[in-house]
């Protein structure tokens, strides 16, 4: 598989992290880790990207970070989706299946 | 573990983030970063690979904040420009942060900057206590000082001189003009008798509304009553200085109790608020006691002073009524002055009253005879130390141009995302004012140790007005710190935030140094600094080289092999003929002791006297009305010509047959013999003031110097101390040996002739030279310390900007060995660089220094303010030190391996 290339991995990044958040919440290395396993390598967030990126979700109030403190180790922001950020996941979900699916039927790459 | 967190925040830094934002930030990165170490360490990858692989995710910083410019984020400018207040909270953040990273810098800077603050500190505390704020009265502005003045023809002459109490007293019932009109004489010596032994104290007698005058209240108990100064010798009452109760008296109760002063049981009823010494704000005395007391105090000195017109004792202090202007209160003494001079035209016509600020007469007084030279050597030393300011400015002007140029790369990412060139400008003026008010807070204490000093270095330790770090001294330092700060911060500044963002971008790091422009500038501030340690150089070398010409000089008296000291037998109640009986046995007693050649009485201790007027010359006709002979008046006993070493001209010396009983003679001096006799003097008669029958002039002696070292001669009249009487005089011995050797055993001669009596003052010729040349010695020190100081700051400046132009040429001066140069080549160059800056400055300083030379030789001793060997001295000091300074670096430039310099390219 060809690595995407910068301006596909911009656009979809969001969508990424919204929807790595949806099932539970997690912090920014777990975040970083999820998709690099689940992209098999081939998706990297470098950390100058990754947590200015979580930090303007939160603005948006999308996602909201919490502090957690766990015996015997230094405390971690998690952060967990919000009901706002359930709906734009969804139709952010939405679009891109469009978008894929668009892209399939003119390139014919659909079930390839 | 690496400190991950100390890695981000130091990368986050450049980024000036708010502060809540940047710490939670940077606590997120760094765990995160500690996860993926320990993770890359886990899957088996050396400590060291997996530390560079984490460090190289923080690369792109710039990403961290290019979020902040999103259209998305709050507007009105966002964090970035705050309100004033923010951001000068940031800009300190920001600095103090920059500030720990240079541990080293900010050491060298703050402390060369306390150097220069702290020495203008001393010298500011110094000239603000006696000159610029001088007396701690209420609503001094309206006290005037009164003095009386000699007129001669129209003009009046610019000299005030004391009043007479009973003119003072007139002044002071028909004046119009002040509230209150005071009296008060210079401190005097008196005898303290306690526990049978005596000390020396200080006097003034005042008059009774002395301090209502000058609107005082007392520390403790109370002033005087007018009735205390109302009839002679009646009210034995006395006011304590507060540092005299606390030094002498230890604070402890001390209100109605008796001191016996010159025989005299005195009551102590106040004491006078601390800080106050007197209307001479410098030197000040232990007690007031009323002018009435002056008869049975002083018997034979002051004994009719009460009542006679013609005995001027008195400087008057008077309050202005509110709205009263100079002009008017002087025009209504004028006045009084001229109904005066008609009532009593043999003494009073031909005087005028002078009302003036009584700042300026503080400071005539103050200063002596020439107040001009406490302004001047005030002056001289501001700009002395201002010049070490502004030599330590430059230098770290110079450190900061050095540093700015290893900043500029950040300074151009912050521009880049967007922050303003103001701004920059703002933070970076923020960091040196910082930087200048830590100098100025260690300044202070600098300072304050300098003070010590100083004070340390002042003879006796009488009673001075202390060194006080007032509001003023604080608020001087303040402004200095803050001025140093802005002016050693703007050029850097303004020059690192001038440098176009994209071509410093595009720059290799390496290169960064290049720019002809600011070597130019750092080149102009230190040669300017070679100039002014030069200017500071030369200066100590003349006053050094004055000094010792000064030593040279012949004073008209011998000084090797001379003691004096002072004893005061009337303090000690003699009688007359005690007193006499006293000065006799001293003297054969004395004389007598092994080791001493000849012993001997006089009034007058070298360079201690003071002229004396109204002495009258027979058959000489006044020029004008107001015309008085002047002269030195020294009461002397038999062989004091041969003691002191003064040489007779013509004439006889006075020998014992010259008696009360006898006709009264005297001994004039050269200078006075020529002013008065050109036809020769032996044989003419004069009469001084106070004496009924003429003296006739028996001998003529050489001039000497009475007043000041190096003085123009000045007349001078000895008298026969058997036909003068005196209750305090000085016992001159002249020594075979050393003079101190033979001191104490004199002062057990004298103390057997008068167990009661007060011995003080004990000194030898030599010390007397060095007391006359106090001043210069002081200006020697001071000039030495600060010429020194500059040098080596200038120094330090030269091995700094040497040592970086090494730096930055090391792959130049590695091509040039690679090319076959030798590494003495190399030497020359990186010294002969350094030196044409020396010799700039070298230059420049000498030429000023000889446009200033007119200043310096009023203070000079026989030495031209050209002269070549101070100039030749300073040079050689100054070449041989920016010589090593050069040196240095340069060695270091020799060391440069060609391989290396050249593989880093």
């Amino acid at each position: 598989m060809e690595v995407p290339d910068a301006e596909w991995k911009k656009g979809s990044a969001e969508l990424l992290v919204l929807s790595l958040l949806e099932d539970q919440p997690r912090h920014g290395y777990d975040i970083s880790k999820a998709i690099e396993m689940r992209s098999g390598g081939a998706l990297k967030f470098h950390v100058t990207s990754l947590y200015p990126l979580l930090h303007r979700l939160e603005e948006q109030q999308w996602i909201e970070g919490r502090w957690v403190e766990k015996a015997g180790q230094r405390r971690r922001r998690y952060y967990r989706l919000t009901a706002q950020g359930r709906k734009v996941l969804r139709s952010q979900q939405r679009s891109w299946l469009n978008f894929v699916a668009a892209i399939g039927r003119i390139t014919g790459l659909e079930n390839a | 573990m690496p400190d991950w967190n100390d890695l981000v925040r130091r990368r986050l830094a450049p980024l000036s983030l708010p502060p809540a934002e940047e710490a939670g930030l940077a606590e997120e990165l760094s765990q995160h970063l500690e996860d993926r170490y320990r993770e890359l360490l886990s899957g088996g990858t050396e400590e060291a690979d997996a530390y560079e692989i984490v460090a190289a995710e923080l690369d792109d910083t710039a990403r961290l904040r290019r979020r902040a410019a999103r259209p998305e984020m709050p507007p009105a400018g966002g964090p970035r420009s705050g309100s004033f207040g923010t951001d000068l909270a940031r800009d300190l953040r920001y600095a103090f942060r920059t500030m720990r990273q240079s541990p080293l810098f900010v050491t060298f800077v703050v402390g060369t900057l306390a150097l220069g603050i702290g020495a203008n500190t001393t010298v500011f505390t110094v000239v603000n206590g006696l000159i610029l704020n001088p007396l701690p009265v209420r609503d001094a502005a309206r006290l005037v000082a009164v003095a009386s003045a000699e007129v001669a023809g129209r003009s009046q002459s610019a000299t005030p001189l004391p009043l007479s109490y009973p003119d003072l007293r007139d002044y002071r019932e028909r004046n119009q003009v002040f509230s209150e009109l005071a009296g008060y004489t210079s401190p005097r010596l008196v005898t303290l008798e306690e526990r049978g032994a005596t000390q020396s104290m200080f006097a003034e007698l005042v008059t009774a509304n002395y301090f209502a005058a000058l609107d005082l209240t007392p520390a403790s108990g109370r002033f005087f009553l007018s009735e205390e100064d109302s009839a002679p010798g009646a009210h034995p009452v006395a006011v304590m200085n507060y540092a005299t109760w606390q030094r002498r008296f230890g604070g402890e109760a001390i209100l109605g109790r008796t001191l016996r002063v010159n025989g005299l049981a005195l009551t102590v009823v106040g004491v006078a608020p601390p800080g106050f010494i007197g209307v001479n704000a410098v030197f000040g005395p232990d007690l007031w006691i009323p002018a009435a007391m002056a008869e049975p105090l002083f018997p034979s000195t002051m004994r009719k002073v009460w009542i006679d017109r013609g005995q001027a004792a008195f400087f008057g202090v008077g309050r202005l009524r509110p709205g009263l202007t100079l002009e008017r209160a002087n025009s209504n003494m004028a006045g009084i002055a001229a109904a005066l001079g008609r009532e009593f035209p043999n003494i009073d016509q031909g005087r005028a009253a002078t009302v003036r600020p009584i700042r300026e007469a503080i400071l005539a007084t103050a200063g002596g005879p020439a107040s001009s030279t406490i302004f001047f050597a005030s002056a001289a030393l501001l700009a002395v130390v201002g010049i070490v300011l502004l030599i330590a400015c430059s230098n770290v002007a110079n450190l900061l141009l050095a540093r700015s140029a290893a900043r500029r790369q950040e300074i151009a990412v912050r521009m880049a995302m967007g922050a303003s060139r103001a701004r920059l400008v703002r933070q970076m003026l923020t960091e040196s004012v910082l930087l200048g008010l830590l100098g100025g807070a260690l300044g202070v204490a600098a300072g304050y140790a300098g003070l010590r000093l100083v004070y340390g270095m002042l003879p006796g330790g009488a009673n001075f007005a202390p060194p006080r770090l007032d509001a003023t001294v604080f608020g001087f330092t303040l402004l200095l710190s803050l001025a140093t700060g802005l002016l050693f911060g703007l050029i850097p500044a303004f020059k690192a935030s001038s440098a176009g963002v994209a071509e410093v971008l595009k720059e290799e790091a390496r290169t960064i140094g290049r720019s002809r422009r600011r070597v130019t500038l750092s080149s102009a501030l230190l040669v300017g600094q070679v100039a002014l340690s030069f200017i500071l150089l030369i200066t100590a070398a003349l006053v050094l080289r004055s000094i010792g010409r000064a030593y040279q000089m012949d004073p008209g008296f011998q000084t090797a092999h001379l003691a004096v000291f002072t004893v005061s037998p009337g303090q000690a109640g003699y009688s007359k003929a005690q007193t006499r009986a006293f000065y006799k046995e001293v003297r054969e007693r004395v004389a007598a002791l092994p080791g001493i050649q000849s012993a001997s009485w006089a009034s007058n201790v070298p360079l201690w006297a003071r002229p004396l007027s109204g002495i009258e010359v027979e058959g000489w006709q006044k020029r004008s009305q107001a015309d008085t002979v002047r002269a030195i008046v020294n009461t002397v006993d038999v062989s004091y010509f041969e003691t002191a070493g003064v040489a007779l001209e013509n004439g006889r010396e006075f020998t014992a047959l010259d008696r009360d009983t006898s006709a009264p003679v005297a001994i004039v001096n050269e200078k006075m013999a020529r002013d008065y006799w050109p036809s020769g003097a032996l044989g003419k008669r004069i009469r001084l003031p106070g004496e009924t029958r003429m003296r006739e002039i028996v001998g003529v002696a050489r001039n000497a110097n009475y007043t000041t070292w190096g003085e123009p001669p000045q007349a001078c009249v000895y008298v026969p101390l058997a036909q003068n009487d005196s209750e305090t005089m000085n016992l001159y011995i002249r020594t075979a040996h050393d003079p101190r050797l033979m001191m104490e055993p004199a002062e057990r001669v004298v103390h057997a002739a008068g167990p009661m009596v007060l011995m003080m003052g004990q000194r030898t010729g030599r010390e007397i030279v060095d007391g006359g040349l106090f001043q210069a010695r002081v200006v020697v020190v001071l000039l030495t310390v600060f010429g020194l100081l500059a040098l080596g700051l200038a120094s330090i400046g030269l091995y700094g900007i040497l040592a970086y132009s090494v730096a930055r040429r090391r792959r130049e001066i590695g091509v040039r060995l690679a090319l076959g140069a030798s590494r003495a080549s190399v030497l020359r160059l990186i010294i002969g660089e350094g030196m044409t800056l020396v010799l700039a400055g070298l230059a420049i300083g000498f030429v000023t220094a000889l446009a200033a030379g007119r200043l310096m030789s009023r203070m000079l001793y026989g030495v031209s303010a050209s002269d070549p060997l101070s100039l030749a001295a300073a040079v050689a000091v100054l070449s041989a030190v920016a010589l090593l300074a050069c040196y240095l670096p340069a060695r270091w430039a020799t060391r440069v391996d060609p391989l290396t310099a050249l593989r880093e390219s």
